[in-house]
Parts: structure tokens; C-alpha cells; sequence
């Protein structure tokens, strides 16, 4: 029965067991932070097991029953999430300990942990104040991560991301204010319900404080223009701290598929669906913008943060087009470019390591050892997050693209989405034989200290995107109800309202 | 037939893949199939065999035959696919695999340059026929070719069918080489011969001209479809055979001539009639054999050689005359002469050309014979500049024969064009027949294979075409001359480039432009984009701006307070040069605010401000001792109008948002928490109940958040040190008396007391304004206080705890609080209470509630205290060594 | 009264945006401030305005203000407060590594250049 807070209260319940055990050794402290995601991965899928039974599971924490009190929603796409991102995180996790990362400086695990907990905190949460309270967490572990360790203009990078998040923040509390200023309420369903019923005279103020939380979203999710701190902020940090981050965007993307569209869903009158034009326009210029970032990117992380931002923002369109495939679409996609962005950023790390002085920059340098192998990993990668065949991304585009011939704009998003595809492709092409093809074989191959070991982390998160293919037939009925539950917002309403006794 | 057990039958397999997206994992055997399995297959073989003996002992065999099986696999998932979805994926496979192999030698860079550009071509191509397939399956409504190639009526009718024949023929045209994507595979002969005998004779160039015979029932037979297809067939047989001539390297002849047969085939499907499609489908077979036999013959050359380069070779008939008489054979077949495979399907050609209606009339048979009479040119110029041609030239290497392996498949090869050719009906006729069945879904037409039709149109076309070409080469030093003078610059790869550069230049500029690493510029962004949000949404709807609610009459002490704030607020900003005079403003600004908040009921608010505001206040002052004083004026005029605009339209837009909201009655929820705070809370302070019951969660969340900054600042300032000035900006020295004495004792005394204040306000916290928060900021400034006066050191030794532990604890005992009600079956963090009779303070409530806010309390003495300390931290150095430091310059640091 | 409250608020905000758009750290932490304040009145109006009414049962009968917005200032004050530290000890340490105080470490750039 308590399977919606078990997902929440694991890491945050290991944050600070980490934490009190810290004079253990520093060996403990990765026992007991690897455990707890192994717990945090069985606790999400009993979850997920009761989600297929229940559809709907609603925790009203305290007892206090929505929407009085806060309560949490578990339904597919939230556990969904949370699973991703445990998969993710146990990548990043492995691999900060194998590379020593975690040595590096004060609390990685216990600030690790706790970036977990405000990220399924988000995922899972049923209000819009409780989670404007976990992206805070979440953005401020993130904070402490990004400066973890030490790296060349890391103190930069963050600054700049913690001031913009921050500002970030005031114009979400403006959003939120309003919202209750005018509804009286902070549930998410309860507000979809209120602004089902709004009279005609509180539309514009309603409408005015969505699009300012869809700017909030949409510079979490990284959308043009607001995608700006995105490049530095993941380039620049350590691989793993890189690696987690690749669902933070997500949690953007999220959290306007929870909260956009279920309080401005089909039900929301005058207001129905009223977002998704500005949703559509941000994501084509964000693939366009982002594009070009990947082209003219000199270094490689740099690169891959830039391709992060394609992802993002093809699932941005792919959301805009608001119908069940896309959106089906855009969780098979979502869940691909998270674990795979992951994979590419601790890929990138070990390259940068093994080129020594020369480290990530798109220049010749001599060839390295393990040089083939690192070499057929960064295809495979290169091919996944360019979405070719025969890997993950390729079936998560032609789904979104497959739902794109229905709507009116079919042809500029094919147009956008397949030229950006054709210059990612180009590109990586060259940064692929940048690095392992033209390279300066006078000299001998440098000798770094990359073992084998480093590698496992990556192999485990590439693995899934064969694994996404060869399971898509359980895998996309899976996106395919879940993108219909998503649309069936009065189900939604029911359940966490308690509106029919049926809801669980 | 005994080899056919399913004639006049197709073979489907298939399993659900994604059924959401009709893509399912499905295989299809027709005639069609067939036909190009064994070609992969045969060839294939045949490829390996003999690039057993080429590939050289340095170079990575298991590499090469991995990525040779990769492409034949991905090679035969395209002709065997039933799911045009699934066929997709094996296509840009091939495209993948072909990069690899392309690149196989990636230390030239013309191998990288190779590939890259293939890859390019066919990967565009590969994305247009994604678009187009989608578009096609929509139309039909199914991607399973059982469903598409029924259906085409109903696709030429639909109004999507020309951008899906546009978009599909891009795919083709691209991988077939046609005109004018036809640059990529000349650069892709950088390859390792047996690939190029493989990959640009047999299969890969042939996938796109596999999927116009796939697709020629659902497409074909519109005018969109035949001028197509046609004109790029046609000047792309044309160009090619022209070419070929002129290169001088023998691989560089037979790419272009591949790509004149492969225009040649393009050409007959584009004549869009049965009998041209026979003809088309059995140029496929010979020009298959024979060119895979070529390149093999180039690449013995080459082997045993040294040099694939036409001028420098000669003479070598003596030297390898097995090899000779097969490479003989083979350009026979290429230049179709009779006897031999190449001639049957070119004089069917021929044929075709003579009753075309269609697009040139009358020019078409004048250009085949044309193209026919350069490709005898280059065919004989391909053996007479190897084989004869004077005697031998100084070579890298003396040649002889090669070993028997590289041999015996060219053998096979060839026995098959000269049996193809001189027994048609018995050898090719019944592949042919069937393979004609599976593009055409019905049964082919009536057509005849024999050798001899009388003295016929077409066989006067090949005469002349015969003649033509041998005194073409008759004239070549003239051509040659001619073509180097004036056509030798032209090459579509200069356009491509020039293409490339151009948007990798767009790339640039738009990323110099807007990617740039200023946080002002996203600030800049950020606020334009939330105030045309909030105008945008605004503009939604007709609501007026304003509601109907009556507003509270002012009073004389808001007006006092409001003007304060606002002259501060302004000051602040126009002020903050001086660094320490704006601290002081600010923190009488926030002064007023916490007024404002007893003013208007919200005496906890108020508590909480100014605990925080004395807190913070410490903070920007041990920041400000370490950093400049004052902030130099560097805002061009220009960006200051700008930053005052974006601040006042800010300003607008919140003042606008605020009364538009403050001007309408609402519904709330809250009174819910009114009537059940006592009841259901057991607290009359209807706030804290809500902070620590109803809305408890969030609590937990925001000391987890205080929780976080306390690590993350100790996490980010540990071994930090900065040296902090000792001169004031006067110039004076700053006082190094390390702790004064009056402070030491004021602190002393002052530590029970404020202990007693924080608990006293942690107790009543329930029922009255106060709380754990407010209780554990009183506390911590106690505590910071002792720092301050005694050190850190003294006051260490007197503090039993760390503040790690006293965050840990803190949060533990909150959640612990919400897991003992898991634990008896009630929902995370559900409260219990009791009345408790105490002595001297009377009755009491007790609820589970007060150990979460003792939780709360905890986090936030340890963390204040330990940001406080940290930062306090920074300045071990400064005031112990001044002498050092006062040679130093004031910014120094370490 | 609630027209002069939009004022106050609006003019905090202007300050806020005005000072985060400068080119230190300093005044950035100081703008940061100064829309907190802001944000915090905001969300606190939210909840109207009431005079004399404090949510503590008893004192008044049947009236009282709305406690939720009170309680969700008290936790955006407190979450401010955190983000105000973070920030204050990220300049300084920003100050440490880019050897100024400027958002951009602009003249290090510069220094290194030379």
C-alpha cells in the first residue's frame, strides 16, 4: 500500500544513513549508496507491477485527502520515470565509482541520493507547490553535483546555471501564486477541475500564469530560447554528475505532460490545448538551434550536451503534436535519449581520458589505447543518438514522425527533424573519424589508465538500446496505454478527487 | 522447376513488432526476393572467398568479414523484407555497414573522405525514403507490401502521391547513384576492391533499383513517375559511360561505367511498361556478373601490380594471360558483344528505347546507341591499356598470376556471363520469369530470350554502337586532351562541398551569435520570453484585466512602510556600487517586509523574515569581507537603458498579474484547514499545522533542500581559502584583535538565553506563532555568535556535536516521524496527538507533529551553523599572519 | 491598499531584475534577494489581504485569513534562504577561481590572453 512513497523515501531515507556513516570509509558509503538504487529498482517495479493491476495509485500523505493534503499519483508514465532514471543512476553511480569520481570531493553519494529523492519526489508528486518544493531539491543537488570535483570552468558553469534556475524558481512561485489566486487550490487534478468550470472572466489570467509555467518548464526542459545554460552546465561538470543530468531535462519535459496536460487538456474549455502551439514552435526552433550547436561544437562534450538538446527538443515537437502516438511516441524516445545521453557523456569521459593533453577537443591527436574498442562503442553510440537503425532511436523517431503525418504541420516537422537527423549524422560521422580514424600514427599510442572496468558502466546503459528494440513489442503497448491513459484525464480526476469508488 | 518449390507462391513470415506504428517483423520470398538473395548471396560468396587472398596480413581480417557479413545481412533484410518500415532499417544499415567497410582503411584519407561522403548521399536518401514510406503506408494504410502493392490505384490517386514519389526516389536515386547523387561512388572506390566488387557492382547500388521493381506496381506509370525516373536513368547512363572513358584509374572506369548501366536499368523502369521491366531485371543478373567480375580483375591488377593507374600499366597480357582472357570476357559482356550475357539484355534495351513515347521519342534510341558506343570505347580500353598496349612500364611490383583463390571466382563469373549468354532459355530464363513475376504481381509478359531475331532495329543500334565505340577509341589522345582542357574541373562533389560549408558556416554563425557564454544574455532571454508569456497568455480569452472585489482602505502606516520599501527597493539597485550601504538598505528593506507580513496577519511570516533577514545578513557580510567593496561601473549606457526597460516592464507585468489577481474573489480550499487544524492537527496555530501536518511533506522537502545547500556549500568551499584584505578601503588596517573580550563575554551570557527563547518558540509553535524553523534560526544564531566571539576552535571543544550528524539526525528523526505511522498502517507522515497535563506549564497538546518539527529544528541549527562556520572558515588565514599579507595585493588569493 | 501592495511588489521585482542583470556577483545576490521579497509578498497576496485576522483559532471567531499562502511563503522563505547561501558561498568561491567577481570571469580571459 505504500508503493507510491517507497520510490521517494529510499534514497532519501539513504541520503542521510550516507551521511551519518561518513567516517566509515569511503567503501562502505558505495555499498550502502549502490544498495539502495538495487532497493530503489525493486521497490519502483513492485510498483510498477500494482500500476498495471490498479492504473492509478494515489497516496495521501498524512491521511490529508486531495485536495487538502498533498498527495502522490503513481500511474505508468510517473513510475516509468522513476525506473529510467534509477537505470540511469545506476550507470552514472557505477561508473563515479569505478572511475573515483566520488573521491573527489565531499558528499557525492549523499548529495547523489538526495538528487535521486527530489527527482522521483517530482515524477511521483500530485501537486503543483509540492513540486515546485522537489524541483528545488532536485536543482540544488543538481547545483552541489555540477561543482563537484574540480574541472576547468566548472565554478563558471555553475554560477550561471544556479542563477538562472533561481530565477527559474521566482517566476514558478509567480506562476503557482496566480493559479491559487484565482482556483483556490494546488492539486493538479483539482485545478484541472476548477479550470474545467472557470468563468469566462478569469480565463486570460489563467492563461497568462500556464505560459509563464511553461516557460518555467520549458527552461528546465531546455526549450529556445531559455536552452542556453544547457551546453556549459553539462559539458563541464564530472561524467557522471553529466550522465544524471540527462533526466533533468526530462523532468521538464514531464512535468508539462503532467501538469500542462492535465490541467489544459481536452476538458479545459476556452483553454483546451491552448499551450501546444508555443510547445511546437519552441521545440523546431530548439532542433534547429540545437543542430547547429552539434555542428559547431569543437569539443566533444560539448558536442554531446548539444545533442541532448536535439533529443529534448524533438520531444518537445513531438508533445506539441498532442495525440496518442505522438505522445507514445515521446515516452519510448524520452526514455532511449535519457539512457543514452547517460551512456554518451561517461563514453565522452573515457575518451577525453585517454586523449591526455589533448583531451575532448575535435582536433588530430595521436591514437589511443583500446582505441577500436572505444572506437565501437562511440559507433554504436553515435548511431543510437543520431536515432538510426537498427537501435532504439531510430523506432522512437519514426513512431513521433509516424504520428507527425496527422498533423497540420507534417510538413515542416518532417522537414526539420529529418535535415537536423541528416546534419547530426554528418557530424558525428566526422567527429567519429576525428577521433578515431585521422589520427597522428607516427607517434605511439597513448597509454591512459582506462581498464576495461570503465567500461562496463557504458556497455550496461548502451545495452538497452538493442534491448528497447528486440522488447518493443511489450514495450510500445506499454507507451501506447500509457499515452491513452495520459489523454483520459477524467480518469485521472476520478482517481486522485476520489470521485467514484472505483478508483482504487 | 526443381529448384522452385514455391513458384507461383509467396512466402510470408511475420511477428508483431510495434504494432502502434503498423511496423512489424515480417519476411516476404517471391521471385523478386529470390532473385537478389542469390545474387547477395552468390556474389557474396564468391567476395569472400577471394578477399580471403586480397586483404593483407597487416590489415584486421576478422574486422573486414565482420563488417562484410554485417552488410550482406542488412543487404539481404532489404530484398527479403514484407514491412516497408522493416525494409527501411535494413537500408540505412546498409548505408552503416557500407561507411565501415568504405573506411576500412582509415588511414588514408581518402577512405575517411570516402565514407564520410557515402554515408552523407545515402543517409539523406535513406531519411527522404523514411518520410516517404510513412507517407505511403498512410495512404494505404498498412506497410506490409501484401497490402501496398494491391493498392495502386488508390495510392497515384491520392493527393500525397507526389511528395511520396519524390521522397522515395530520393532514396533510390541516392543509393543507386543516380544523376545527381552519382558523385559518392567514384570516392567510395577508396574501399578494399572485394568490396567494391561486392557493394558498387552486385548489391548495394542495386537496393535502390531493387525498390523501384518492389515498389513498381504501387508507383509506377504516372507522368510524375516516368519523367522521373526516366530523365535521371537517362542522363545518368549518358554521363556515365562518358566518363568512364576518361578515367584513368581502372577503378574509377568501372565506377562510372556502373553508374551508366545502373542509369540504364533506371531508364527501363522509368519506361514504365512490362516488357521494359523484363529487360531491366535481367540487366540486373549480367550487369552484375560482369561488373563483380571486373572489379575482381581490377583488383588482381592492382594486387599484383601495385597500380590500378591505365597509364602506367600495359604489357601485362604475357605476365598473367589467365587473368587477361577473363577481364577479356567480362568487358565483352560489358560492352555487349554477342555471345554474352551483356549483349541479350542490351538489345532488349535497344528495343525499348525504339517504341519510347514517352519523353524523348526519338532522341532515346540516338542516345542509347550513344551511351552503347562509349561503353565498347571504355570497355576495350580497360583491356587494351592493361593487358597490351606496348610492353610492361617500370611497375612497383613485377606481376604474375595471383593465387588460385582470387582466380577461381572471377572463373565462376565469367562462365556464368558466356553461359547466360549463349544459353539463355536453359540458365537465367526461369530465375528471370519468376523474378518478373514478383516485380509485376501478374505474370510476365510474352517475351523472347533467343540470340537471334533476324537483322533487326536493335542489332543495327548495337553495330553501330560497335563500330562507334572503337573509333571513339580510335580518337582518345584528342578526347583526352579535349576533356582535360574542359570538363576534367567539373565535379559535383565541388558543389556538395561548397553546400556543406555553407551550412556548416550557418552553424557557426547563428552559434557564435546566440551561444554565447554570458549570463546575461540568458537572463536577458529568459525575462523577455516570461513577459511575452505573461502579455501572450494575457491576450487569451476577452476577461477584463480586472475583477469586481472591493479593495481595503489605506492607512497611513502602509503608506509610511510602502514608501520605506519603495525608496529602499530603489536604492538597492541604484546604489549597489557601494556595496556595504546597499547590505544596509536591504536589510531594512526586508525589515519593512516582515512588518508588512504582521500587518497583514501573518504574524509566523513575520517571525520567520526577520530570523531569516538577520541570518542572511551575516551571510553577505562574511561574503563581503572577502570580496571587492565596491563594483566598478562597466554597463555600456546602451545595456543599462536595456537592463532599466526589461526591469520596469518586469515590474509592470507584476503589478498588473498582482491586482488582476488581488481584484477577484476565489474559492479556496483552505477552509478546509480552518475547520480540521484543531480537530484533525491538534494545533490552533492553523499555519504551523499546515506547515507540519496537512502540507508536512512539503516541510520534509524544504529542510531536505536546507539539508542539501549546508553539504553542498561545505562540499564546495572544503580546501577553498581565500585571503581576506586587511586594509579597509580607507586604507586603515582592520582591527587584529582576534576576538574581543566584550564580545567573548556579551556571547557567553547571552547563549543560555537565547537557547531558552529558541525552545520556548519551539514549544508553542503549534498553537501559536513560532515553530521549529524560527526556533532553530534563534538557536543557530546563538551558536554562530559563540563562533564569532571565542573561535571555532574553543567553541568546538565545547559543542559535543558535529553538524553533519545534526543534519542527519534532524532529518532522520522527520522521516522516522512519517514511518512510524507506516509502520502501523497508516499513511507516510500521519500525525497523532494526545493531551498531555505538564506541570507548571498547564495542559499541553502533544502531537507526533512536534517530533517532525523537532526534525525540523535540528536541520536547521546544523545547517546554518555549519554554512556560517564554513564560510567563516575561509578566513583562518587573514587576520593570523597580516604581515603577509599586507605585502600582498588586496585580490590575492590561493 | 492592495494597489499599493502591487506596487511594492512591483517594485521589488524591478530592483530584483534590475541588480541580476549586472555584471558582479554581488549585485546579482543582492537582486536575487530583493525578488525573493518580492515573490514572497506575491504568493503571500495571494491569499488576499486581511487585517487583524491571524490563523490562530480562537482569537477571532469566524475570521480568519487564509493560512495556506502563509504557509507556502514560509516554506519558499526558507527554500529562498537556502538558495541565498548557495549562491553567496558560490561567489566566493567563483571569486577564488576566476580570480574576480564578475558573472563571466571575464578578466581572467583577458589576463590569459595577454
Amino acid at each position: 500500500m505504500h508503493s507510491a512513497i517507497l520510490p521517494i523515501l529510499t534514497p532519501l531515507l539513504a541520503g542521510f544513513m550516507l551521511l551519518l556513516i561518513k567516517n566509515y570509509g569511503i567503501n562502505n558509503q558505495r555499498i550502502l549508496s549502490v544498495a539502495s538504487l538495487i532497493l530503489l529498482f525493486a521497490v519502483s517495479l513492485s510498483a510498477l507491477l500494482q500500476v498495471l493491476q490498479h492504473h492509478y495509485i494515489v497516496y495521501a500523505i498524512g491521511g490529508w485527502e486531495a485536495p487538502y493534503g498533498i498527495v502522490l499519483v503513481l500511474d505508468r508514465l510517473s513510475i516509468l520515470m522513476v525506473i529510467a532514471t534509477s537505470l540511469l543512476a545506476f550507470g552514472a553511480l557505477w561508473y563515479a565509482i569505478i572511475s573515483d569520481t566520488d573521491k573527489k570531493g565531499a558528499h557525492f553519494h549523499v548529495l547523489f541520493q538526495l538528487q535521486l529523492f527530489g527527482l522521483n519526489g517530482a515524477f511521483l508528486t500530485g501537486d503543483l507547490f509540492n513540486l515546485f518544493v522537489f524541483f528545488e531539491i532536485l536543482l540544488l543537488a543538481s547545483y552541489s553535483l555540477l561543482l563537484h570535483g574540480k574541472g576547468n570552468g566548472r565554478t563558471k558553469a555553475g554560477l550561471h546555471y544556479v542563477i538562472i534556475n533561481l530565477a527559474g524558481s521566482s517566476l514558478f512561485l509567480f506562476a503557482v501564486g496566480t493559479l491559487y489566486g484565482i482556483t483556490g487550490t494546488l492539486n493538479i487534478a483539482d485545478l484541472a477541475h476548477k479550470i474545467s468550470m472557470l468563468p469566462n472572466e478569469d480565463i486570460s489570467v489563467i492563461a497568462a500564469a500556464g505560459l509563464l509555467l511553461l516557460v518555467v518548464f520549458g527552461l528546465k526542459a531546455a526549450a529556445f530560447p531559455l536552452y542556453l545554460w544547457l551546453p556549459n552546465a553539462y559539458s563541464k561538470t564530472s561524467a557522471p554528475v553529466a550522465a544524471l543530468f540527462a533526466i533533468m531535462t526530462k523532468v521538464g519535459i514531464y512535468a508539462i505532460i503532467r501538469v500542462h496536460g492535465t490541467i489544459f487538456g481536452d476538458n479545459a474549455g476556452g483553454l483546451a490545448n491552448y499551450y501546444t502551439p508555443w510547445l511546437l514552435y519552441g521545440g523546431l526552433m530548439t532542433l534547429i538551434l540545437a543542430t547547429f550547436g552539434v555542428m559547431s561544437s569543437k569539443e566533444l562534450k560539448t558536442q554531446i550536451a548539444y545533442l541532448v538538446l536535439v533529443s529534448v527538443s524533438t520531444l518537445l515537437i513531438s508533445l506539441a503534436m498532442h495525440s496518442v502516438d505522438a505522445m507514445s511516441g515521446t515516452i519510448y524516445y524520452m526514455i532511449h535519449s535519457t539512457l543514452m545521453a547517460g551512456g554518451f557523456f561517461l563514453l565522452a569521459d573515457v575518451i577525453v581520458r585517454s586523449r591526455g593533453k589533448i583531451g575532448g577537443k575535435l582536433i588530430k591527436a595521436p591514437f589511443f589505447e583500446k582505441g577500436v574498442l572505444i572506437g565501437t562503442l562511440f559507433f554504436v553510440f553515435a548511431i543510437a543518438v543520431a536515432s538510426l537503425p537498427p537501435l532504439s532511436g531510430f523506432f522512437g523517431k519514426t513512431m513521433i514522425l509516424f504520428a507527425a503525418i496527422n498533423h497540420q504541420q507534417q510538413g515542416m516537422i518532417f522537414a526539420v527533424i529529418l535535415l537536423s537527423s541528416l546534419l547530426v549524422i554528418i557530424t558525428l560521422a566526422q567527429t567519429g573519424s576525428q577521433l578515431f580514424y585521422d589520427t597522428e600514427n607516427s607517434v605511439e599510442p597513448l597509454k591512459a589508465n582506462v581498464t576495461n572496468n570503465d567500461l562496463y558502466p557504458i556497455v550496461f546503459l548502451l545495452a538497452f538500446a538493442p534491448l528497447m528494440v528486440i522488447f518493443a513489442n511489450p514495450l510500445t503497448e506499454f507507451t501506447q496505454h500509457t499515452a491513452e491513459m495520459m489523454f483520459d484525464t477524467h480518469a485521472y480526476l476520478d482517481a486522485v478527487l476520489n470521485r467514484s469508488k472505483g478508483a482504487h | 522447376m526443381a529448384y522452385f518449390p514455391f513458384e507461383k507462391q509467396t512466402l510470408i513470415q511475420s511477428w508483431r513488432w510495434i504494432p502502434s506504428i503498423g511496423l512489424d517483423f515480417a519476411f516476404r520470398l517471391d521471385g523478386l526476393g529470390l532473385l537478389f538473395a542469390y545474387l547477395i548471396l552468390i556474389i557474396g560468396l564468391l567476395v569472400i572467398v577471394y578477399a580471403r587472398y586480397y586483404i593483407s596480413s597487416r590489415d584486421s581480417m576478422g574486422r573486414f568479414y565482420s563488417y562484410l557479413l554485417l552488410f550482406m545481412g542488412s543487404m539481404l533484410g532489404i530484398v527479403l523484407s514484407e514491412n516497408l518500415l522493416q525494409l527501411t532499417v535494413f537500408w540505412e544499415l546498409t548505408s552503416l555497414s557500407s561507411f565501415l567497410l568504405i573506411s576500412y582503411w582509415q588511414h588514408t584519407p581518402q577512405g575517411r573522405d570516402g565514407a564520410k561522403i557515402a554515408l552523407t548521399v545515402t543517409g539523406a536518401g535513406g531519411l527522404a525514403l523514411l518520410a516517404g514510406i510513412l507517407l505511403l503506408g498512410h495512404i494505404v494504410g498498412s506497410y506490409n507490401l501484401s497490402d501496398i502493392l494491391v493498392s495502386g490505384d488508390a495510392v497515384r490517386s491520392h493527393s500525397l502521391y507526389t511528395p511520396v514519389i519524390l521522397l522515395i526516389l530520393l532514396g533510390v536515386f541516392t543509393k543507386s547513384a543516380q544523376f545527381p547523387f552519382h558523385f559518392w561512388l567514384p570516392h567510395a572506390m577508396a574501399a578494399p576492391t572485394p568490396v567494391s566488387a561486392y557493394l558498387h557492382s552486385a548489391t548495394m547500388v542495386k537496393a535502390g533499383i531493387f525498390l523501384l521493381s518492389r515498389l513498381y506496381p504501387a508507383l509506377s506509370g504516372t507522368e510524375e513517375w516516368i519523367i522521373l525516373v526516366s530523365s535521371a536513368g537517362m542522363i545518368t547512363l549518358l554521363l556515365g559511360s562518358f566518363t568512364a572513358l576518361f578515367k584513368h584509374d581502372l577503378k574509377g572506369l568501372l565506377a562510372y561505367s556502373t553508374i551508366s548501366h545502373l542509369g540504364l536499368i533506371t531508364l527501363l523502369f522509368g519506361f514504365s511498361t512490362p516488357l521494359a521491366t523484363v529487360a531491366a531485371i535481367f540487366h540486373i543478373i549480367n550487369h552484375a556478373t560482369f561488373k563483380a567480375s571486373l572489379f575482381m580483375v581490377a583488383g588482381i591488377i592492382d594486387h599484383e601490380t601495385g597500380t590500378r593507374d591505365m597509364r602506367r600499366l600495359g604489357g601485362l597480357w604475357t605476365y598473367m594471360p589467365h587473368t587477361a582472357t577473363l577481364a577479356m570476357i567480362a568487358a565483352s559482356a560489358m560492352a555487349g558483344v554477342p555471345l554474352l550475357n551483356g549483349f541479350l539484355s542490351k538489345e532488349m534495351f535497344f528495343e525499348r528505347t525504339l517504341i519510347d513515347e514517352t519523353l524523348l521519342n526519338f532522341l532515346s534510341p540516338i542516345f542509347a546507341t550513344l551511351a552503347g558506343a562509349f561503353a565498347v570505347a571504355y570497355s576495350i580500353r580497360f583491356i587494351h591499356s592493361v593487358f597490351f598496349n606496348g610492353k610492361m612500364k617500370t611497375l612497383p611490383k613485377v606481376p604474375h598470376e595471383p593465387p588460385v583463390f582470387m582466380k577461381i571466382p572471377v572463373d565462376l563469373l565469367v562462365v556464368a556471363c558466356f553461359a547466360v549468354g549463349t544459353l539463355p532459355m536453359i540458365t537465367v530464363a526461369p530465375l528471370l520469369a519468376v523474378a518478373v513475376t514478383g516485380s509485376l504481381q501478374t505474370s510476365p509478359p510474352e517475351y523472347s530470350l533467343a540470340l537471334w531475331h533476324g537483322f533487326t532495329l536493335p542489332l543495327m543500334m548495337s553495330f553501330m554502337a560497335f563500330f562507334g565505340g572503337i573509333f571513339i577509341y580510335y580518337k582518345r589522345q584528342k578526347l583526352f586532351e579535349w576533356y582535360e582542357k574542359n570538363l576534367s574541373h567539373i565535379d559535383a562533389r565541388i558543389p556538395y562541398n561548397k553546400t556543406l560549408h555553407a551550412l556548416y558556416r550557418i552553424a557557426d554563425f547563428f552559434a557564435s551569435m546566440l551561444h554565447k557564454e554570458s549570463l546575461q544574455t540568458m537572463l536577458v532571454w529568459f525575462l523577455s520570453v516570461s513577459f511575452l508569456a505573461g502579455i501572450v497568455g494575457f491576450a487569451y480569452g476577452n476577461s477584463p484585466m480586472l475583477g469586481e472585489r472591493n479593495f481595503l482602505n489605506v492607512d497611513l502606516m502602509t503608506i509610511i512602510m510602502t514608501f520605506i520599501l519603495i525608496i529602499g527597493a530603489i536604492a538597492t539597485a541604484a546604489m549597489h556600487a557601494n556595496r556595504l550601504v546597499s547590505l544596509i538598505i536591504i536589510g531594512i528593506v526586508g525589515l519593512i517586509v516582515s512588518l508588512l507580513f504582521i500587518k497583514f496577519s501573518a504574524p509566523d511570516l513575520a517571525l520567520t523574515q526577520l530570523s531569516v533577514e538577520v541570518v542572511t545578513m551575516i551571510l553577505i557580510l562574511l561574503a563581503l569581507y572577502y570580496l571587492p567593496q565596491h563594483t566598478p561601473k562597466e554597463l555600456p549606457k546602451t545595456k543599462m537603458i536595456k537592463n532599466i526597460l526589461l526591469a520596469l516592464f518586469g515590474g509592470a507585468g507584476v503589478f498588473i498579474l498582482t491586482l488582476a489577481v488581488l481584484s477577484r474573489d476565489y474559492d479556496t480550499i483552505s477552509s478546509y484547514f480552518l475547520e480540521n487544524a484543531l480537530t484533525g492537527g491538534g494545533g490552533t496555530n492553523v499555519v504551523n499545522v499546515i506547515l507540519v501536518d496537512f502540507r508536512g511533506f512539503d516541510t520534509l522537502g524544504e529542510i531536505t533542500v536546507l539539508a542539501i545547500a549546508g553539504l553542498g556549500i561545505f562540499a564546495m568551499l572544503q580546501g577553498l581559502k581565500l585571503y581576506a584584505p586587511s586594509k579597509d578601503t580607507h586604507g586603515s588596517l582592520w582591527s587584529t584583535d582576534i576576538y574581543p573580550l566584550i564580545l567573548q563575554t556579551l556571547a557567553r551570557v547571552l547563549l543560555p538565553l537565547m537557547l531558552m527563547v529558541g525552545i520556548y518558540i519551539f514549544l508553542r509553535g503549534h498553537n501559536l506563532p513560532g515553530g521549529g524553523f524560527i526556533a532553530g534560526l534563534i538557536v543557530s544564531v546563538a551558536l554562530v555568535v559563540q563562533y564569532l566571539a571565542n573561535g571555532i576552535a574553543w567553541t568546538r571543544k565545547r559543542i559535543p556535536f558535529s553538524t553533519h550528524n545534526l543534519l542527519a539526525y534532524g532529518l532522520l528523526i522527520a522521516t522516522v516521524t512519517g514511518l512510524v505511522s507506516m509502520v502501523i498502517g497508516y499513511p507516510f507522515l500521519t500525525s497523532a496527538f494526545t493531551h498531555l497535563d505538564w506541570p507548571m506549564v498547564g495542559e499541553f497538546e502533544i502531537a507526533s507533529a512536534i517530533a517532525f518539527d523537532l526534525g525540523v529544528f535540528l536541520v536547521v541549527v546544523g545547517t546554518t551553523v555549519m554554512i556560517l562556520v564554513q564560510l567563516g572558515k575561509l578566513s583562518l588565514n587573514s587576520h593570523r599572519s597580516p604581515k603577509k599579507n599586507s605585502k600582498e595585493d588586496q585580490n590575492t588569493w590561493k | 491598499m492592495e494597489i499599493i501592495l502591487a506596487l511594492m511588489i512591483a517594485v521589488l521585482t524591478s530592483a530584483g531584475i534590475f541588480l541580476i542583470l549586472q555584471t558582479r556577483t554581488y549585485p546579482v545576490v543582492l537582486g536575487l534577494t530583493l525578488l525573493s521579497y518580492g515573490v514572497n509578498l506575491f504568493l503571500f497576496a495571494m491569499g488576499r489581504l486581511h487585517i487583524d485576522k491571524a490563523a490562530i483559532l480562537g482569537d477571532n471567531e469566524n475570521a480568519y485569513t487564509d493560512p495556506l499562502p502563509q504557509a507556502l511563503v514560509l516554506t519558499a522563505i526558507v527554500i529562498g534562504f537556502a538558495m541565498t547561501a548557495f549562491v553567496i558561498a558560490l561567489s566566493l568561491k567563483a571569486y577564488s577561481k576566476l580570480g574576480n567577481d564578475h558573472i563571466d570571469g571575464m578578466h581572467t580571459k583577458k589576463r590569459r590572453e595577454r
